[in-house]
C-alpha cells in the first residue's frame, strides 16, 4: 500500500528547489486534520476510502476522543507531478518528484504554542476556513503570527459540502459567502505588508484559494475547472481562470461573457455557471442514486470507476465520484507546490528574522543560500515524546548544513549568550529521523531545508535550542520563538503516595519538555506548580503527566491558582526611611507608579538593562515624558534584572553612595520579587532613593547593613504609596447565534466580564463578541457558558492585560484584603500584613 | 528547697567532688542567668560540706573554683568547650535545655531543670490518646520533663490495670540517654542513629532483642518487628525546636503534642510538617547556587571538623565553589555580608541547625541537605537526618547511577548547565585546555553600562562585576582636603538633625 520508501524521500531531500515545508493553521473545528487526512491518502499511507474518517495526524488517545488536535504533528509527504501539469510551473525545479514536510496544528488557542513552533519550521502556511463560519479569532490570530514569521499563506475554503448537503444554498448566494471568507482573509493579511515576502493576499483566479471538503476527500482550485473549460471554448488557462472568478457572467444562451449580469435568467456567474452547478448536479444525481445519468456525465467529465465502487449507494457514492473527480491532495498539492516558497526561496527573506548574529558572517549566509555546504543552523522547535517512556525527539528544521547520524553538535540554549559558556553543549545526535505519520525512519542524514528529528539530545534541550557543527564557535544562535499566549494559570501538584516523589519530579521534567508553553516550577513553600495557557491546556498536560510520564502513580492537584501582581496607584505619601541594623545608616525613598504603558515597554523589550542607556534614555524622554538626565540615572530592573520595575537614583551630592548601590540592587532584587502585600511579584512600581545617610566606617555600611535596609524601605515606600493588586485578564471572543447572545451576557456578567465588542459577521446570523475576563473567574467558563447557551457558543480565552483591582487591599474587609490573605495562607505565611511600621524607622 | 531540687545542687556536687575536678565551668542559657549567683553560692556551700565530711584526703585539695559562662557563642543547647577552655575548666555543667550532643574535650554534666507538669491529666490525656490511635504509641518528651516520666508512667500502668482494655495496648517510653557526657575524640565511637540494631552491645544476656533508637538524648528500644513508622508519637513538651527535630526525623509517623503549660493535647502538627516542604524547596534552591558558603556553628560538637571537610569536598565535587565562616549566632545582616554566597550550610548541632527564615537573603541548610543537594543522583526521598554525626558515614551511591544529563532546574524551569561536566569534557585534551583558559581569561566583558549582574562563579569574580570597586585614591588633585568638623551625637540622632 505505502507507494514510497525511506530511501526515496531522502533521495528528494537533496532537490532543495523541490521541497515545500507547510503547516496547517486554522481555528478550531475548521477541519484541518481532516484535510491533512487526504493529504496523506495521496501519498499513500492510508486508503483512499477511509481518508476523512481517521485523522492520521491526531495520534494521541486522546485527541481521537475529544476529536481535536492537541499537538501538532509533522509528516512527510512524497508526490510526483505529471509532466503536463508543471508545464507552467516557472521556479526552478529539479524533475518532476516533490517532498511536502505538513505539519498539522491544533486550532484550540491553548495550544497555539504548538502552532508558533510548527510555524518557525516551516515556509507556507495552509489556512483553512470554515465557509460557513468564515475567518475567526484563531485563524486571524495565527495568520498574524504566520506572517509575522514571513511564512506566505494559500487558502483553502473548507467545509463545502456543507453547502450543498446541509444549507442547499444556491449558487450566486455561496458565492457571495465564499468571496466575503476571502476578502475577510486578504484583509488581515494586508495589514502584514511586507516588501520582502511580496503581495501575500490571496486571489481564486491566481490559484491560491481552492475550494475543499475535507470530510469527503475532495477539493478544487480554479486551475482545475480552468484546464476543463479552456480547450472547449478554446481559450488559454490563465484567462479562462479570470473568467471564473469576480464580476463575469456568461449566458449559454447567447454563448457570451459578460461584466455585469444582463438579467435574463439563463445568465450567470462564470464560478456558478462552470464550477458549482456541475458539481451541485452531480452531489444531486448521487445522492439521489440516478445512476443511470451518473455513468454518462461522469464518461463526459472523464472519470473513470471502479467496477466494485459502481454498487455503492447514496452517500458512499457521492464520496467516491467526488474523489475521483476532484481528488483533495491533487488540487491542494498543486497550489502548494505551485504558490509557496520552496526552502531555497523562503530562506532568502526569512534569515533576517531567524539569525539573531550579523547578517553578513557566514552562518547568515549559508542560511539564506540554504547551503547543504555550509556549517550546520539548525533550529529545534519542539520535543517530541518518544515511544519508549521518557526519551524525547529534538525535532526541528534543518536552515544550512547538513545534520547526521553520530554528528557532535554544539547545543546552544536559549539562554546562551554567545562567547559565553552558559547554556551550551557539546553532544553527538544519535540518530537522524524522518517522519512519516506515525512510523519513523532512520535516515543516514538529512540536508538543509528539511525536517528532521534527532534522537539523543533530550536530555540538554527543555524546549528549544539552535544546533551547530561543534567547532563553530563564533555562530549566533536563532532567534528564539515569541508565543501569543502566556502560562498564566497554575495548580500545584503533589503526589498521593509520599514515596512518589522521585517519579513527580521526573514526570514533570517531562512535562515541562514536551509542551513549549508548560512551565514547571516551584513554589517557596515547597509544592510544585505547573503553569499553563489555559484550564484546557493544563487539563492536558495533568493528564499527560499521570498517565505518561508518572506510569500511572496517582496525584493531587489543587485547584488551579493566579498569579497576581503587586503595584501602586499613587507617589507615596510620604519620604519613608528605615534604619540598618545597627542604626548607622538610613535610606529614604518614594515609590510611584510607572508611566502608562512603561511597564508593557519593559516586558516586551523595548527598554530593558541591557539597552545602550542613550537610547533608553531617549525612548523614556520622548515617550514617557521622562527627565533626560533621570533616565540616565536608573539603578536596576526587577524581579530578575530584567522585570518592569525600577530603582532610580534622585540622591543629590551623597557620599559613598556608590558603594552601597549593589546592596540596595540587591534588597531590590529580593523585595521587588516578593512584594509586601501577598509576597507576589511587584509592576510598574518605580523606587526613587531620595537620600542616604550612611556611617563613616566601611564596614559599618556593608552589605549585611544596607540590603535588609533597602528591602525593608522598599516595602514601606510600597505600603505608604496606595498599594494595589494587578490581576491577570483574559481576552474572550465568543462566536455564536443572536439566540445564544442572551446566556453569554449573562454569564459574562456572573463572572465580572464586561463585552466591548459585539459585532455580527456580515452575511451570517453570527455574532462575534470580544469581552475581558478576569482569569481567576475563567475556570469553568467554557462549561457555564456552553450550559447556558445550549452548546451554541465556544469561547477562546487568551492573556491580555493586568488589571489594577480598584479595592483597597489594607483596608480590612474589603475583596483585594480577602484575597490578600487567601494567598498567604496558601503560601503559608502569617495571614497578616506585616505592617508598615515594621518597616518604617522614624528618627 | 525548690530551689536545690530544681538545680540538682547535691547531684552536682556530688559529681564534681567524686570525679576531683578543681576548675568548674557552669554554662547558663540566657533565661537562667539571673539564677546563676545563687547557685554558686549554693554549690560552693554543699561542695565545702563534702570536703568536710572526708577531710582524710582534704588537705592535698585546693578548692574547686566555680566559674559561671553566660552568652555562648553559638547555640545554648551545646557544651561550649570553647568557653571553658578560656577558664581552663576541667568539666562544664550545663544548665537548661540541652541537645546533649557528645563533646570533644571535657566531661559535662547536664541539669535539665525541672519544670512543673500535671502528672495525672498527663496520664489520663495518654491513656485516651493510646486507646484512641490503635496504634503502638511512642512517648517522648522534652528533657525539662523528664523528672516526671517514671510518675506518668506509674499512673498509666495503673489505669491500664483498672481498665480490662489496658493489656493490648503497647505504649512505649523513651528513656534520657545520660545526664552526663564524657568526650568522645574520635567520632566512630558516637552511638550511630537511624534505625539501626545494636546487637552487639546489648548481648545475648539483655533481655530483649530490640532496636534501639535515640534523637536528642533521648533513646528507646522496640520490639524487633516494630519500626518507629509503624508507631504514633505522643510528645510531651513545648513547641521547641527538640520538638521540630523528632517531627522532621520522623515525618511519615503521627504525631501528637501535650502541651505541659496548658495541659491539653495539640493534634495539628501541620505548621511542623510544612517546615518539612519548605526544607525541600531550600534544598531545590540550593542546587542553583555558586557558591557555597559553610557556616561553622560550633567548635566543640564531636566530629565537626570531618562534616567540614566532608562537606567541602562535596561541594568541590559539584563543581562549585566554597568558603568557610566561622560566625557565632549567625543573624541576616550578618549572613548578608556575604552577597555573593547563593546558599549557607550551617554546621551545628541537630537543634539549632533549623534556621529559616524569610528574612534570610541567601537559604541556610543542614549539611544533610547539602549532600542531597550536590550530590548527582540522590534524591529528596523523605527520609531526614538532622544529627550531622549521622552523616559522616552516609554514603551516597553517586557515581554508581551517574548519568551526562543536564541538571534540570525547578526554581527557573529549564535545564541548567552544572560546571562540573563542563569542566570535565574540556581537560580530554591538554593542548585544547590551555586554549580555554585564555579564552575564559580573555572573555568578553559586557559593557559597562548593561545594569545586569552575571552569576559569578567565585567571590573574586563577584567583585570583579560588583559597580563598586573601592574608592579611587588618585582622584585629580593631590591637595590635602581642608578640615571638616564632622557631626556629633549619637546614631538614633545626630545633634545637628534634632531639630528635623
Amino acid at each position: 500500500m505505502v507507494k514510497f520508501t525511506a530511501e526515496e524521500l531522502r533521495r528528494i531531500m537533496d532537490y532543495k528547489h523541490n521541497i515545500r515545508n507547510m503547516s496547517v493553521i486554522a481555528h478550531v473545528d475548521h477541519g484541518k486534520s481532516t484535510l491533512t487526512d487526504s493529504l496523506v491518502a495521496a501519498a499513500g499511507i492510508i486508503a483512499q476510502e477511509v481518508a476523512g474518517d481517521v485523522r492520521m495526524t491526531d495520534t494521541r488517545q486522546d485527541e481521537a476522543e475529544r476529536g481535536i488536535t492537541i499537538k501538532s504533528t509533522g509528516i512527510s509527504l512524497y508526490y510526483e507531478m505529471s509532466d503536463e501539469s508543471l508545464k507552467s510551473y516557472k521556479g526552478e525545479r529539479h524533475g518532476n518528484e516533490y517532498l511536502i514536510n505538513l505539519i498539522d496544528s491544533p486550532g484550540h488557542v491553548d495550544f497555539s504554542s504548538e502552532v508558533t513552533a510548527a510555524l518557525r519550521i516551516t515556509d507556507g502556511a495552509l489556512v483553512v476556513v470554515d465557509c460557513i463560519e468564515g475567518v475567526c479569532v484563531q485563524t486571524e490570530t495565527v495568520l498574524r503570527q504566520a506572517l509575522g514569521e514571513r511564512i506566505r499563506p494559500v487558502l483553502t475554503v473548507n467545509k463545502m459540502d456543507r453547502c450543498f448537503l446541509e444549507l442547499q444554498v444556491d449558487g450566486e448566494e455561496a458565492y457571495q459567502t465564499f468571496q466575503r471568507v476571502i476578502e475577510n482573509a486578504n484583509v488581515i493579511m494586508a495589514t502584514y505588508e511586507d516588501p520582502l515576502l511580496g503581495d501575500v493576499q490571496v486571489y481564486p483566479e491566481k490559484g491560491t484559494v481552492a475550494f475543499s471538503a475535507g470530510l469527503h476527500g475532495w477539493a478544487f482550485t480554479l486551475t482545475n475547472f480552468a484546464k476543463m473549460y479552456a480547450s472547449k471554448f478554446g481559450v488559454d488557462e490563465a484567462k479562462m481562470m479570470e473568467r471564473l472568478w469576480g464580476e463575469n457572467f456568461f449566458d449559454p444562451a447567447t454563448k457570451k461573457w459578460t461584466s455585469k449580469n444582463t438579467g435574463t435568467a439563463t445568465c450567470k456567474r462564470g464560478f456558478v455557471q462552470f464550477c458549482y452547478e456541475p458539481i451541485k448536479q452531480i452531489i444531486a444525481t448521487c445522492m439521489n442514486d440516478r445512476k443511470d445519468k451518473l455513468w454518462p456525465m461522469l464518461q463526459k467529465l472523464g472519470v473513470v470507476m471502479k467496477s466494485d465502487e459502481k454498487d455503492l449507494m447514496g452517500k458512499p457514492l457521492m464520496k467516491r465520484v467526488m474523489q475521483t473527480w476532484l481528488p483533495a491532495s491533487t488540487a491542494l498539492l498543486e497550489m502548494m507546490i505551485f504558490h509557496l516558497p520552496s526552502p531555497a526561496k523562503a530562506q532568502k527573506y526569512r534569515v533576517e528574522n531567524l539569525y539573531e548574529g550579523p547578517q553578513d558572517d557566514v552562518y547568515a549566509s549559508a542560511i539564506r543560500n540554504c547551503d547543504p555546504e555550509g556549517p550546520l543552523m539548525l533550529y529545534v522547535s519542539k520535543m517530541i515524546p518518544a515511544s519508549d517512556k521518557g526519551r524525547f525527539f529534538a525535532f526541528g528544521r534543518v536552515f544550512s548544513g547538513k545534520v547526521s547520524t553520530g554528528l557532535k553538535v554544539r547545543i546552544m540554549g536559549p539562554n546562551y549568550v554567545p562567547g559565553e559558556k552558559k547554556d551550551l553543549y557539546v553532544k553527538s545526535v544519535q540518530r537522524t529521523v524522518i517522519w512519516m505519520g506515525k512510523k519513523q525512519e532512520t535516515v543516514e542524514d538529512v540536508p538543509c531545508g528539511n525536517t528532521v528529528a534527532m534522537v539523543g539530545l533530550d536530555q540538554f534541550i527543555t524546549k528549544n535550542a539552535t544546533l551547530t557543527n561543534e567547532k563553530e564557535v563564533d555562530a549566533h544562535p536563532i532567534r528564539a520563538m515569541k508565543f501569543s499566549v502566556s502560562p498564566v494559570v497554575r495548580v500545584a501538584v503533589q503526589c498521593k503516595v509520599a514515596s512518589d516523589l522521585p517519579k513527580l519530579v521526573e514526570g514533570l521534567k517531562r512535562l515541562a519538555k514536551s509542551d513549549p508553553m508548560v512551565v514547571c516550577t516551584m513554589e517557596e513553600s515547597g509544592e510544585h506548580i505547573v503553569a499553563g495557557a489555559g484550564e484546557l491546556h493544563l487539563e492536558i498536560c495533568l493528564k499527560d503527566l499521570q498517565d505518561d510520564f508518572m506510569g500511572g502513580a496517582e496525584i493531587i492537584k489543587s485547584d488551579p491558582v493566579v498569579s497576581f501582581r503587586e503595584t501602586v496607584l499613587e507617589r507615596s505619601c510620604r519620604t519613608v526611611m528605615s534604619k540598618s541594623p545597627n542604626k548607622h545608616n538610613r535610606l529614604y525613598m518614594e515609590a510611584r507608579p510607572m508611566e502608562d504603558g512603561l511597564a508593557e515597554a519593559i516586558d516586551d523589550g523595548r527598554i530593558g538593562p541591557r539597552d545602550d542607556p542613550k537610547v533608553r534614555s531617549k525612548i523614556l524622554s520622548e515617550e514617557f515624558a521622562w527627565d533626560k538626565d533621570l533616565a540616565k540615572k536608573i539603578w536596576c530592573f526587577g524581579p530578575e534584572t530584567t522585570g518592569p520595575n525600577m530603582v532610580v537614583d534622585m540622591c543629590k551630592g551623597v557620599q559613598y553612595l556608590n558603594e552601597i548601590k549593589d546592596s540596595v540592587v540587591a534588597g531590590f532584587q529580593w523585595a521587588s520579587k516578593e512584594g509586601a502585600l501577598a509576597e507576589e511579584n511587584m509592576r510598574g512600581i518605580c523606587f526613587e532613593v531620595c537620600d542616604v545617610v550612611l556611617h563613616a566606617d566601611a564596614i559599618h555600611r556593608g552589605g549585611g547593613q544596607v540590603i535588609p535596609t533597602a528591602r525593608r524601605v522598599i516595602y514601606a515606600s510600597q505600603l505608604t504609596a496606595k498599594p494595589r493588586l494587578l490581576e491577570p485578564v483574559y481576552l474572550v471572543e465568543i462566536q455564536a447565534p443572536e439566540q445564544a447572545l442572551g446566556g453569554i451576557y449573562s454569564v459574562l456578567n456572573q463572572k465580572r466580564g464586561h463585552v466591548f465588542e459585539e459585532m455580527q459577521r456580515p452575511g451570517t446570523p453570527l455574532y462575534n463578541i470580544k469581552a475581558y475576563l478576569p482569569v481567576i473567574e475563567s475556570f469553568g467558563f467554557s462549561s457555564t457558558l456552553r450550559a447556558a447557551t445550549s452548546g451554541q457558543a465556544f469561547p477562546q480565552c487568551v492573556f491580555d492585560h493586568w488589571e489594577m483591582m480598584s479595592s483597597d487591599p489594607l483596608e480590612s474587609g474589603s475583596q483585594a484584603a480577602q484575597l490578600v490573605a487567601d494567598i498567604r495562607k496558601r503560601k503559608g505565611l502569617k495571614e497578616q500584613m506585616t505592617p508598615l511600621s515594621d518597616f518604617e524607622d522614624k528618627l | 528547697m525548690e530551689f536545690e531540687s530544681y538545680y540538682e545542687i547535691s547531684r552536682t556536687a556530688d559529681f564534681i567532688h567524686t570525679r576531683n575536678f578543681t576548675r568548674v565551668a557552669l554554662q547558663f542559657p540566657d533565661e537562667l542567668l539571673k539564677d546563676s549567683t545563687r547557685v554558686v553560692r549554693a554549690l560552693k556551700d554543699r561542695l565545702r560540706v563534702l570536703d568536710e565530711s572526708d577531710t582524710n584526703h582534704s588537705d592535698s585539695k585546693s578548692e574547686v573554683r566555680l566559674f559561671v559562662m553566660a552568652d555562648t557563642t553559638y547555640g545554648s543547647c551545646c557544651v561550649d568547650e570553647v568557653g571553658a577552655a578560656h577558664a581552663n575548666a576541667d568539666c562544664v555543667i550545663h544548665y537548661g535545655h540541652t541537645c546533649l550532643s557528645p563533646t570533644t574535650t571535657l566531661p559535662a554534666l547536664f541539669v535539665f531543670g525541672k519544670d512543673s507538669i500535671d502528672v495525672p491529666t498527663c496520664a489520663k490525656t495518654l491513656s485516651q490518646y493510646s486507646l484512641s490511635s490503635g496504634k503502638p504509641v511512642l512517648v517522648l518528651f522534652g528533657l525539662e520533663y523528664a523528672h516526671s516520666m517514671l510518675d506518668i508512667k506509674q499512673r498509666l500502668l495503673d489505669s491500664f490495670q483498672t481498665s480490662s482494655l489496658g493489656s493490648e495496648l503497647e505504649v512505649h517510653f523513651a528513656d534520657v540517654k545520660c545526664s552526663s557526657l564524657d568526650p568522645s575524640p574520635h567520632h566512630e565511637n558516637v552511638v550511630k542513629g537511624g534505625e539501626q540494631a545494636s546487637n552487639a552491645e546489648s548481648g545475648s544476656s539483655e533481655s530483649i532483642a530490640g532496636a534501639r533508637h535515640h534523637i536528642g538524648g533521648l533513646f528507646w528500644e522496640l520490639p524487633k518487628e516494630r519500626r518507629v513508622k509503624d508507631c504514633s508519637l505522643f510528645w510531651i513538651g513545648s513547641e521547641n525546636s527538640a520538638f521540630a527535630n523528632v517531627v522532621l526525623t520522623f515525618n511519615g509517623c503521627e504525631i501528637v503534642r501535650y502541651d505541659a503549660k496548658e495541659s491539653w493535647l495539640v493534634t495539628d502538627v501541620s505548621k511542623q510538617r510544612r517546615i518539612l516542604k519548605r526544607r525541600y524547596y531550600l534544598v531545590e534552591k540550593a542546587k542553583d547556587a555558586a557558591i557555597v558558603g559553610i557556616l561553622v556553628g560550633t567548635l566543640g560538637l564531636a566530629g565537626y571538623l570531618h562534616i567540614i571537610h566532608q562537606m567541602k569536598e562535596l561541594i568541590t565535587g559539584a563543581g562549585k565553589k566554597a568558603y568557610t565562616l566561622v560566625m557565632g549566632k549567625p543573624n541576616p545582616a550578618k549572613l548578608a555580608n556575604f552577597p555573593e554566597c547563593g546558599v549557607f550550610i550551617y554546621v551545628s548541632c541537630a537543634q539549632t541547625a533549623l534556621m529559616d527564615s524569610k528574612e534570610y537573603l541567601a537559604p541556610v541548610i543542614t549539611p544533610f541537605e547539602a549532600t542531597l543537594a550536590f550530590s548527582r543522583g540522590s534524591q529528596w526521598t523523605g527520609a531526614y537526618v538532622m544529627e550531622f554525626q549521622d552523616l559522616i558515614d552516609f554514603s551516597t551511591p553517586e557515581e554508581a547511577n551517574r548519568s551526562d544529563e543536564a541538571r534540570y532546574s525547578f526554581l527557573q524551569g529549564g535545564y541548567v548547565e552544572d560546571w562540573d561536566s563542563q569542566e570535565n569534557t574540556e581537560e580530554e585534551n591538554g593542548a585544547h585546555a590551555l586554549v580555554t583558559a585564555t579564552e575564559k581569561a580573555l572573555q568578553l566583558r559586557d559593557n559597562r553600562n548593561s545594569l545586569i549582574e552575571g552569576t559569578a562563579r567565585s567571590g573574586a569574580e563577584f567583585f570583579a562585576t560588583r559597580s563598586f570597586q573601592g574608592l579611587d585614591i588618585n582622584n585629580g588633585s593631590l591637595e590635602p582636603e581642608p578640615y571638616v568638623i564632622g557631626r556629633s551625637g549619637k546614631a538614633s540622632g545626630y545633634q545637628d538633625e534634632k531639630n528635623r
